[in-house]
């Protein structure tokens, strides 16, 4: 399914409104310009994977996006909806938005139904049967059901990465945020994790990745976006970006990474 | 071989070792003695040093317990320990607290930990069994010590004072107690036996004993001096010395011939205490059989001992009757039905009988209005060394039978809330959380606990009369400070931890001042503000109990502490959990009450705990502004003339209460740590 979308060449073909619209992004830490105009279209279905140095802001401009970080100049509108300092619209807009982070960042303290039925139960008022019933589904779905009565502790890595995806998947977001989700993982585990969002991709979820995983990127991605110094410098589909990206900075990035 | 040669960098070993057993001496007891004790030669010595000095406290202990320790002055004042001075009427509310506490750490029992093992079922049985059968065995085995009373109407002199025997002695008795009298021939065949006088006897008898040994010691120091004269290798001054010295020393009397002890008859007469009829009478001669006396019922009754003819003095051993300890109770208002007072609240005097605990309401009986004397603990003292068989006796066994009972119940009422809660859980829990319906009651239960009780000992309206929170004290006080200072802090704490961590900048500088300013300050300040300044600021503080002042004392002190420990834990949480609590839609007080705090609560557990057991002990700083908890009523018990020198036992005790409850408290924590998430979390994420 996705590479008919790569086929079909232009994404603005897919659908008529962008889910995510940022323009002119600019944020500084302190006195420290760490993102620098940042201007991003992104449309339902697409999945967008961000490349880029260690320090080159990714973490942040992603983070921008569900409002974990503030931006201080520019637009950012999710879903029809722009961030601002309204309470009420990060809310509205947290709860369409799902991210998954490198650490994990799993409840320790609470199993792993309860870590996924949290939010729906929280935050979408469900009823326990329903939210259970959810999670129960999407333990399913990313391969582990017979964890549920676990606690994260008890859990490997690539299963902990697994419940999280869950985790995000059970508020029934429209977007993904992954904050490079196989980075702490060790090598085996790697694959059980990229297979979950394979098949997330393939059903039509809107996908902003960070990751270094240059296999899942052609794979997988629609558009590939490379970000240095906290500008993105080039963008393009993976066959383009992978064998006849333009800019310097990308190439030398490339040759260091391939 | 030569092939390896040329390649001796590439090997595979396709041979896998063979799995042996351990060398005998790296696995079992001994490996472990060698390894743990004696793994160096300084390890050596300090074990030998360390069980040297174990042994060496154990026996010193043992050797005061049993031979010198006035048991009495714990066993006697179990009340006072316990409860204080509270109502007599209100005692049963503490007895109903105490058994709700028991089902609900049964309950929690059945709730949280694992199944009770056959092994400890028929450990407790047998252990209760023992405490039941051990009293009755040691009284038939081990008889109490019999007490020496004189008689007679020759008057003894001892240094300036001139003592003489009572003729009329009040003592307690029981139903079927056998009571026996006999003149203790073999104490007063001379001095040397006299001497040797030791178990309960009465002022005069110890008089008599006394003036016999200083007598023996007198004459032994004359028969040194002569000794050293007759040597011929001193020097003149020293002769002139001792030769003073011996001119000095009056040669003191023989007791046993001056007073005639022993030699004549004694007339005995045992009488019914409120009526003064006599119940039975003899004559005992020197050297005469037993006279005994079985008491019809239980009551006061009086001893009548006389010389039946000429002067002279006897010494009685007797048995049965033994020393009284006179104390008095408010008992409280009593309501009816109606909510009329039933009985007033007025003073219960009461007689309890030292060596059982026996108590009697009834008045001391008298003669023609004169009060006749019973044998009080002062007059009527252990005296010498106790040997073995009296501890038990005295001791040993009466703290079983007085443990027996409230054992029995608390252990019942302990194994019921273990049943419900198996019950409950075969009944109501579904099939995934077996012990869920367990769990909900217990934790239910166990938050109930404190307003109940509240309830019980305070009181409430009409249907249970309010107490007097200047009477509550004992270990009961200390239990309310602790748990009301620990239930109350717990809140305040939270919030000065949150606020401290908040971004309002008033919010935070609030917080900070309140937790440095009440951190700078010592607990015994803060407990006097409470007790004395306060009052101050509005006189309608002053009507306000002591123990409610010392109470929010304790939580305002504890509260500061509490929010800096809250605050670490805090601070401990990896802001991950934050974000990832944010990023599935959380509001902020949602993050703080379901992630953040949760968490942060269970990783200071050991902290907090401390902090608990810390405050459990400070409470005894409370008996210096006047209230009786456990340190005040040990304070004040220690202060009554009957038990004056008896510090360490009773201190000893209240330090054994300290130590259980704070162990239990640390032990309920280990568990709690443990518990849930808890152990899969020791692995950090
Ligand atoms: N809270 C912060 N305060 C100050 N500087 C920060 C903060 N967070 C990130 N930075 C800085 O901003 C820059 C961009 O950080 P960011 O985490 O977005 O990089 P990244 O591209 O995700 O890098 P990596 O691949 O290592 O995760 C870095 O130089 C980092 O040091
Ligand atoms: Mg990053």
């Amino acid at each position: 399914m996705s590479e008919s979308l790569v086929e079909q060449g232009a994404v603005t073909q897919m659908a008529d409104e962008p889910i995510i619209f940022c323009q002119n992004v600019n944020k500084w830490f302190g006195e420290f310009h760490v993102l620098r105009d940042v201007s991003l279209e992104v449309m339902p279905k697409e999945v967008v994977v961000i490349l880029g140095p260690s320090g080159s802001g990714k973490s942040t401009f992603i983070r921008c996006i569900n409002r974990l970080e503030e931006h201080q100049e520019g637009q950012i509108i999710v879903d029809g909806m722009e961030l601002t300092h309204d309470v009420r619209n990060i809310a509205a807009i947290r709860r369409e938005i799902g991210m998954v982070f490198q650490q994990f960042n799993l409840f320790p303290h609470k199993t792993v139904l309860e870590n996924i039925t949290l939010g729906p139960m929280k935050v979408r008022h469900w009823p326990r049967d329903r939210a259970e019933a959810k999670a129960q589904e999407l333990l399913n779905r990313v391969g582990i059901p017979e964890q549920a009565a676990k606690y994260p502790g008890q859990l490997s890595g690539g299963q902990q990465q697994r419940v999280a995806i869950a985790r995000a998947l059970a508020m029934e977001p429209k977007i993904m945020l992954f904050d490079e989700p196989t980075s702490a993982l060790d090598p085996e585990m790697i694959k059980e994790v990229l297979d979950v969002m394979k098949e997330l991709a393939r059903s039509g979820m809107t996908m902003l990745v960070v990751t270094h995983e240059m296999g899942f990127a052609r794979e997988v991605a629609d558009r590939v976006i490379f970000f240095d110094h906290g500008r993105i410098v080039e963008q393009g589909t993976p066959d383009y970006f992978f064998e006849e990206a333009q800019h310097e900075r990308t190439k030398l990035f490339l040759s260091q990474i391939l | 071989m030569a092939a390896s040669n040329q390649s001796k960098h590439n090997i595979v070993y396709f041979e896998e070792p063979p799995t042996k057993a351990p060398p005998l001496l790296a696995v079992g007891p001994l490996a472990w003695i060698r390894d743990n004790l004696f793994s160096s030669w300084l390890d050596a010595i300090l074990t030998f040093l360390g069980i040297a000095f174990i042994i060496a406290i154990i026996t010193t202990f043992l050797q005061w317990s049993i031979g010198d320790a006035n048991w009495f002055a714990v066993l006697f004042n179990m009340r006072q320990f316990m409860v204080g001075r509270l109502e007599v009427l209100a005692e049963w509310r503490v007895a109903v607290l105490v058994l709700i506490v028991a089902f609900a750490s049964g309950l929690a029992w059945a709730a949280w930990s694992a199944r009770i093992s056959r092994m400890v079922i028929v450990a407790t049985a047998v252990i209760i069994a023992l405490i039941f059968v051990i009293p009755p065995i040691i009284s038939a085995v081990v008889p109490l010590p019999g007490a020496y009373l004189v008689a007679g109407n020759q008057s003894v002199s001892a240094g300036s004072l001139t003592q003489v025997a009572q003729d009329q002695l009040a003592f307690v008795g029981r139903s079927g107690d056998k009571v026996t009298f006999r003149i203790a021939d073999e104490i007063a065949v001379n001095d040397q036996s006299l001497e040797n006088l030791f178990s309960f006897s009465d002022n005069l008898a110890n008089t008599l004993r006394a003036t016999a040994a200083t007598g023996l010691a007198t004459h032994v120091r004359i028969d040194e001096i002569n000794a050293l004269l007759a040597s011929e290798d001193l020097t003149e001054r020293q002769r002139t010395n001792l030769e003073n010295e011996l001119g000095r020393i009056e040669p003191p009397l023989t007791v046993t011939e001056t007073y005639s002890i022993n030699q004549l008859p004694v007339l005995v007469r045992v009488l019914e205490g409120a009526t003064l009829e006599p119940l039975a009478e003899a004559t005992l001669e020197p050297g005469g059989d037993v006279f005994s006396v079985t008491l019809p019922s239980d009551g006061w009754y009086v001893v009548e001992k006389t010389m039946a003819e000429g002067e002279g003095l006897a010494i009685l051993d007797t048995t049965g009757i033994y020393p009284i300890l006179h104390r008095s109770f408010t008992r409280g208002e009593e309501l009816g039905e109606g909510g009329e007072v039933v009985s007033e609240a007025g003073r219960v005097e009461q007689f309890v009988r030292m060596t059982d605990n026996y108590v009697l309401e009834a008045p001391q009986p008298s003669n023609n209005g004169t009060d006749i004397p019973y044998s009080t603990i002062i007059e009527f003292k252990y005296r010498g060394l106790r040997p073995l068989g009296d501890y038990l006796s005295l001791f040993f066994g009466p703290l079983l039978a007085m443990l027996s009972t409230p054992v029995l119940v608390i252990v019942i009422a302990i194994a019921l809330g273990y049943t419900a809660g198996l019950l409950a859980d075969s009944l109501f829990s579904p099939a995934e959380k077996p012990r869920k319906a367990s769990q909900q009651s217990a934790t239910w239960l166990l938050i109930a606990t404190p307003a109940l009780m509240f309830i019980l000992v305070a009181g409430v309206g009409d249907i249970l009369p309010l107490t007097d929170p200047r009477r509550w004290g004992g270990l009961l006080l200390t239990m309310m400070l602790t748990v009301v200072g620990i239930i109350g802090s717990f809140p305040i704490g939270v919030l000065l931890a949150l606020g401290r961590r908040s971004s309002l900048p008033v919010v935070k500088l609030v917080c900070t001042l309140y937790i440095e300013l009440v951190r700078g300050v010592p607990f015994i300040s803060v407990l006097f503000m409470g007790a004395l300044l306060l009052p101050l600021t509005n006189p309608a503080l002053s009507e306000v109990p002591g123990a409610y002042r010392a109470m929010i004392a304790t939580i305002i002190f504890s509260a500061a502490y509490l929010a800096e420990n809250v605050r670490g834990g805090l601070q401990s949480i990896p802001p991950g959990q934050e974000e990832a609590a944010k990023a599935i839609g959380l509001n902020g007080l949602q993050t703080i009450m379901f992630i953040t705090l949760p968490q942060a609560l269970r990783a200071v557990i050991p902290a907090l705990v401390g902090m608990f057991i810390g405050l459990f002990k400070d409470t005894s700083l409370v008996a210096i502004v006047g209230l009786i908890d456990l340190t005040g009523i040990t304070n004040a018990v220690v202060a009554q003339t009957e038990f004056l020198g008896d510090r360490r036992e009773a201190f000893l005790f209240i330090s054994i209460i300290y130590f259980v409850f704070s162990y239990v408290m640390s032990y309920v924590s280990r568990r709690i740590e443990a518990s849930g998430a808890g152990a899969a979390m020791a692995k950090r994420i």
